[in-house]
């Protein structure tokens, strides 16, 4: 087999001046969130069509270009605010030393109520990604591989919360399907807090209270056998 | 969405009412069929463990249906007392049993309410509710200036589940079984009275007209607002002293005391129809706090009533009992407790008007030297539920007087639970002004 001469654009072997791989990722990382800080504030107050990548890479102090290397597509942006949300939403779950303590209902409640807290500022944003994510072709479609990687990062960390509760008993097994139940029923609640006209929202608090009080109950009782 | 899911839950509710609705009758039935061959002896007993049951049965459903609803229940059997003790006994229980919101949605309500969390308001703030009312719970905390406060919160979304739950009551005649003959004015007041309760704001502005009206009687102890820390779902007071009922009765206070205790809260009575011409209208035993030392703190101002001129002289006329000689006093108590289109000469009212005058000649004997009232004697506790009783079925009372009868009602169980001995008719003397005819 012949060896192929090396193209010119192939990248060089890295020398000591170039910055190291962790400081670089960070750099990147920093990026990334700057541009999906402003890009947030834009999408609310434009809406996700309304919002150009020039007004983002302009409000963002970077070129036009650098952006599409970071985010191929607006939906990208959007993929990256659920991934941060989920690792948020994880990292937060852990220090909380006096709800590891509370009942399952409880932990459940207070989990979607982070959920919710983190996606106030960007309802409008959050509307728009909902209607898009509808589509079949969309990134942000719950059947696209690409939002499979959050989705599952979700998923697992329910199911774990979960497995807490049936290793002390709180529940009997529930397998994956409990995990799945509880990530549908968060688009459910996502869906009545998006049109919740209350003072506050305080219907979708009750609702949410409610119905996760009467589902853990039935499923202390049977499982799934009801 | 929303109103999709109101119509859901409505309809849900509606079901687990219905379902009540038909175990009461079923039991109801089986006592009816039964009645004929049961000894009069026989069908006391019956009657009574029926409505034991019924009572038992009504106050699981409402506290299963949580919320709003149960405060509908309990209101409309204790301002009304139509219904008998074991009922009253079984549906104020709820008051101190409703199941608390746990501390992440308490957390969540207060931001909601409030804008930040409880933790970024108070110095400290305790996450278990001390105490549990049906329409909110009340925490221990303490201010940024370091005062010792409780604050109430209000539970999430309840004025729209108290209107929803109205429009269900309505169509379900739930209260009309309940109570077997409330005229629906009765309901829109109690749907009126609950959802002032809502309103934190106007408990607020009622605690701060009682504070100032209440201080001529310096056995009275009242919280303060803190109105910073407060608004229309949270209200922050500071601690009122003292104990619960129960916790005071079991410090095993001295009849001594007991009677000094009594007799402050009848002037209590007295002296806020006659002189604050307002009601602290809720008379649950859990809203009086007791002290060893005969002070008493009176809190939960959310149910209030501003009494009109009319009611509070129809009052003092039914304690001077001069409208027993005169024909005009006569007549204008039936007007006033009956309403305007009420026949004076009626038979049937006139029935009523004696066994009011029978009830309040126990009460308030105008003999001279009457003997102390004992209040601990049941025989008294069941001539007042009976002339409720009579009073409730003419379905004319009006808004104030059932207010009235209902404060008075509550004063009494107080009184009775305490086994007070009293000095009624020197006590009424006090504060009664003497009504002649206009």
């Amino acid at each position: 087999m012949k060896e192929k001469p090396r193209s010119r654009k192939e990248p060089k072997p890295r020398t000591n001046k170039a910055p190291k791989p962790g400081k670089r990722d960070e750099n990147k990382e920093r990026t990334k969130e700057r541009i999906l800080d402003v890009a947030m504030k834009l999408f609310q107050k434009h809406g996700l069509d309304g919002t150009t990548t020039k007004q983002i890479s302009r409000q963002a102090g970077i070129a036009e270009g650098t952006l599409f290397n970071y985010f191929k597509t607006k939906e990208d942006l959007a993929l990256f605010f659920f991934q941060k949300e989920t690792d948020s939403l994880i990292e937060w779950f852990r220090g909380e030393k006096d709800l590891q303590r509370a009942p399952l209902a409880e932990k459940l409640f207070a989990i979607i109520h982070r959920q919710l807290e983190y996606l106030e500022p960007c309802e409008d944003f959050i509307g728009a990604v909902f209607f898009r994510s509808l589509q079949p072709r969309s990134k942000l479609s719950p059947l696209s591989l690409e939002s499979q990687e959050f989705r599952i990062k979700y998923l697992k960390f329910i199911k774990e919360v979960l497995s807490e509760a049936e290793e002390e008993k709180e529940i009997p097994p529930l397998g994956d399907l409990g995990a799945y139940a509880v990530g549908l029923f968060y688009i459910g609640i996502v869906t009545h807090w998006l049109h919740d006209p209350s003072n506050g929202k305080q219907k979708t608090l009750a609702i949410l209270d409610r119905c996760l009080q009467m589902g853990t109950r039935f499923v202390k009782k049977e499982g799934w056998e009801w | 969405m929303g109103v999709v899911n109101n119509k859901n839950k409505s309809f849900a509710r509606g079901a687990r009412l219905a379902q009540l609705g038909a175990g009461l009758a079923g039991s109801y039935l089986a006592y009816q069929l039964q009645r004929p061959f049961l000894s009069d002896e026989k069908q006391k007993s019956r009657r009574q463990s029926l409505n034991n049951k019924q009572a038992t049965s009504v106050r699981e459903e409402l506290q299963n249906l949580r919320g709003p609803i149960m405060k509908v229940g309990q209101a409309l059997s204790m301002q009304t007392h139509a219904l008998g003790p074991e009922w009253i006994e079984q549906l104020s229980a709820l008051q101190m049993q409703a199941p608390p919101m746990h501390p992440s949605l308490m957390r969540a309500q207060f931001k909601s309410a409030f804008g930040k969390y409880p933790e970024e308001v108070y110095r400290s703030f305790e996450p278990k509710p001390f105490a549990a009312a049906s329409l909110g719970q009340v925490h221990w905390a303490v201010t940024p200036g370091g005062d010792e406060v409780v604050v109430k919160i209000q539970y999430p979304a309840i004025r729209e589940a108290i209107e929803s739950d109205f429009t269900l009551l309505k169509t379900a005649g739930f209260a009309a079984r309940l109570t077997g003959f409330l005229k629906d004015s009765i309901v829109q007041e109690a749907q009126r009275g609950i959802l002032e309760e809502t309103d934190y704001l106007l408990e607020a502005k009622n605690i701060e007209y009682f504070q100032k009206a209440l201080q001529p009687l310096d056995f009275m102890r009242t919280p303060k607002v803190y109105r910073s820390l407060s608004n229309g779902q949270v209200l922050t007071m500071s601690r009122v002293p003292g104990m619960r009922l129960d916790e005071f009765l079991a410090t095993k206070p001295s009849q001594e005391l007991r009677n000094r205790v009594g007799a402050s809260l009848m002037r209590l009575f007295f002296f806020q129809l006659f002189h604050v011409k307002a009601l602290h209208a809720d008379p649950h035993p859990g809203n009086y706090l007791f002290n060893l030392d005969g002070t008493i703190g009176l809190v939960d101002f959310g149910c209030v009533k501003y009494l009109k001129p009319e009611a509070i002289r129809c009052y003092g006329l039914f304690w001077s009992r001069e409208w027993l000689h005169d024909d005009d006093l006569y007549a204008e108590v039936v007007h006033t407790v009956f309403g305007r289109k009420a026949a004076v000469k009626d038979a049937h009212v006139r029935r009523v008007m004696k066994e009011i005058a029978g009830f309040y000649d126990k009460f308030h004997p105008l003999t001279p030297n009457p003997p102390l009232l004992d209040v601990g004697d049941p025989k008294f506790m069941d001539s007042l539920t009976e002339l409720a009783r009579t009073l409730i079925k003419n379905k004319f009372l009006s808004a104030d007087f059932l207010f009235l009868s209902r404060t008075e009602s509550g004063m009494c169980n107080l009184l009775h639970i305490l086994k007070a001995q009293l000095p009624s008719t020197k006590i009424a003397r006090e504060y009664i002004p003497v009504i002649t005819n206009k």
